[in-house]
């Protein structure tokens, strides 16, 4: 996988520690969470009835969905609690200097 | 001094000082409640093994206790925000705290109204605009009210009133959400006795958890509470000579106290225990501040001047002000120093020490008898008007894990480690013994049979349909 498919979508001012960012690249809705192990992306939209997630709150490394509470670990997207139990596609970070960067899945 | 007179059963008490002796000399006096002693002398008979064995009696304990007796579920600051909900689990009860609209905080059975599946799984803290179960996706609002009923047109029976959530008593006091399953509960204030008078001068609302760490214990939940009621055992369990002169009060069916204090002890109080030690000779002033951690020369050299209670409180005010941000400088020697424990019935402790600033709770773990979960808490002081921080989430330990596999809990791990080192021995002793029952001291074992009297107010109780 070379570094092409990388792409920027955020600068690190915009997301400061415990905080979350929703960004869009390519059709793909996307949230960026600052936890204390990094930055992580995970899809905007909970796997259980398609709530954006960005309404929800970041809990150390939960996200909350806003719409029946489903907890997801952002760090790779996990289901943690129903009525969630499909995981969230999650997208590889970088970071360089100043900017975030996202990979899409080859198939898009 | 000597042993005072015995011939009224329980009004004996340990010869030499006692803690009311300790806290009058202090340099800074102790608030009033501190200085105040109650105690009545409850009876001597032994308490049947089979409260701490029985299955059955475990089963109206489930029926009797827990659905009608206040307990903290969370802290206000596990819900800051409309929206936030804590799950609160106790034996086969389970109860959803929830911050609604208005700054209201209501309280719920955490079961659904079309079929009774629990409604959210895990315990802790979580948010969510509206609660959903997740079988067939019945949902409802902040306040309980049934919202959603997909595929509603084949249940004509079923309204927003008649399939709301059941809701619960749900009261405050501090920093802490109290519920009662009961909804006829009587207040809260009623049940809390002296505590909101006595916490005037020392408010929980005003500190925040430090540190939280839930471990399973191998006993029954009574059995896991009682070894922390009592000083009794610091000699023999803690290998320390404090304690065995601690102070106990009942201030009612459901509070009671003891004060044990920190940096002075009783050599007298020590007359026979076994060996010399901390006797003969006593524990210098200086001996005394170093097991307080205080080791520098000038320091020691004041404590033989005056004494090591002194000094260390002096110098504990000043460390802990500045940590905490603070003001510390006229707090009582008691209050930094001193093991002063409250316990609320039937299963919460709120200690309003400085460096011994705890908060613990015991629950039967699940439906099992001989299990329970032991909640410890460290609060510390938040400053006047300090906005609250979210809590750390509570450190796990199993059944089998020491305590100082929890970071953060530094000299205390061994101490609770001792403490509940005892506690399989004595499940298991229950069910060996052929006496029949526990006996407690008259005085110093007293706080427990306060407890286990009120026990049998609840479970006495006619059963009343809700
Ligand atoms: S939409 Fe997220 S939990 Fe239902
Ligand atoms: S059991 Fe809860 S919606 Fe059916
Ligand atoms: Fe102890």
């Amino acid at each position: 996988m070379s570094d092409s498919n990388y792409t920027v979508v955020a600068r690190t001012e915009a997301l400061p520690a415990k905080s979350s960012l929703r960004v869009e690249l390519k059709g793909h809705d996307i949230l960026l969470c600052h936890i204390e192990a990094g930055i992580f992306a995970v899809t905007n939209l909970c796997s259980h009835a398609e709530a954006q997630l960005h309404e929800g709150k970041l809990k150390g490394h939960k996200i909350l969905c806003p719409l029946h509470g489903a907890a997801f670990d952002v760090r790779d997207g996990t289901a943690l609690t129903r009525p969630a139990t499909k995981p969230l596609c999650s997208y590889r970070v970088k970071v360089l200097g100043d900017d975030i960067l996202i990979e899409l899945p080859e198939t898009n | 001094m000597t042993a005072t007179s015995d011939t009224q059963p329980g009004s004996a008490r340990a010869p030499g000082p006692s803690v009311a002796d300790t806290l009058r000399s202090d340099s800074i006096a102790p608030p009033p409640p501190l200085l105040e002693q109650s105690y009545q002398f409850l009876g001597d008979a032994e308490i049947p093994f089979s409260r701490y064995t029985d299955t059955t009696f475990f089963q109206s304990e489930m029926e009797k206790l827990w659905p009608k007796s206040w307990q903290w579920a969370c802290r206000e600051e596990h819900i800051p925000d409309v929206g936030d909900h804590y799950v609160y689990d106790i034996g086969k009860w389970s109860v959803i705290v929830v911050r609604a609209e208005d700054n209201v905080i209501r309280a719920f059975l955490n079961v659904c109204s079309h079929r009774g599946t629990r409604i959210l799984s895990t315990e802790g803290a979580g948010y969510s605009q509206s609660l959903t179960c997740p079988f067939h996706g019945w949902s409802w609002d902040l306040n309980g009210q049934l919202t959603q009923l997909p595929g509603r047109w084949d249940f004509p029976h079923v309204s927003d009133a008649s399939h709301g959530l059941d809701e619960v008593s749900c009261e405050r006091w501090g920093g802490f959400v109290f519920i009662n399953i009961d909804p006829q509960a009587a207040t809260l204030d009623n049940y809390l006795d002296c505590l909101p008078d006595h916490f005037k001068h020392f408010p929980l609302e005003q500190r925040r958890i430090k540190l939280h760490v839930e471990k399973v214990l191998p006993c029954n939940w009574k059995a896991a509470q009682e070894a922390f009621m009592e000083a009794y055992h610091n000699v023999e369990t803690h290998n320390a000579p404090n304690g065995a002169n601690a102070q106990y009060d009942i201030f009612g069916k459901y509070v009671s106290r003891f004060i044990h204090t920190i940096g002075s002890y009783s050599p007298e109080s020590l007359a026979d225990y076994a060996g010399d030690r901390w006797r003969s000779p006593p524990l210098t002033e200086t001996e005394q501040l170093q097991a307080l951690g205080v080791t520098d020369a000038a320091a020691a050299e004041q404590a033989e001047q005056h004494t090591a209670r002194a000094v260390a409180a002096a110098i504990y005010r000043e460390q802990m002000s500045a940590d905490m941000g603070v003001d510390l400088s006229a707090c009582s020697d008691s209050l930094m120093l001193d093991s002063i424990e409250y316990h609320l019935f039937p299963n919460m402790f709120f200690f309003p020490g400085i460096s011994i600033p705890m908060c613990y709770r015991f629950r039967p773990n699940g439906m099992d008898t001989d299990t329970c979960i032991f909640d410890l808490m460290l609060l510390e002081p938040i400053a006047e008007g300090a906005e609250h921080q979210e809590p750390p989430e509570p450190i796990k330990l199993s059944i089998d894990q020491s305590y100082t596999e929890a970071e953060g809990l530094s000299w205390l791990a061994p101490v609770y480690d001792e403490d509940t080192g005892n506690l399989q021995m004595q499940q298991q002793g229950f069910k060996t013994s052929t006496r029949g029952g526990v006996t407690l001291g008259n005085y110093q074992e007293s706080r427990i049979r306060r407890v286990h009297m009120t026990l049998d107010e609840f479970l006495d109780a006619p059963v009343t349909e809700a």
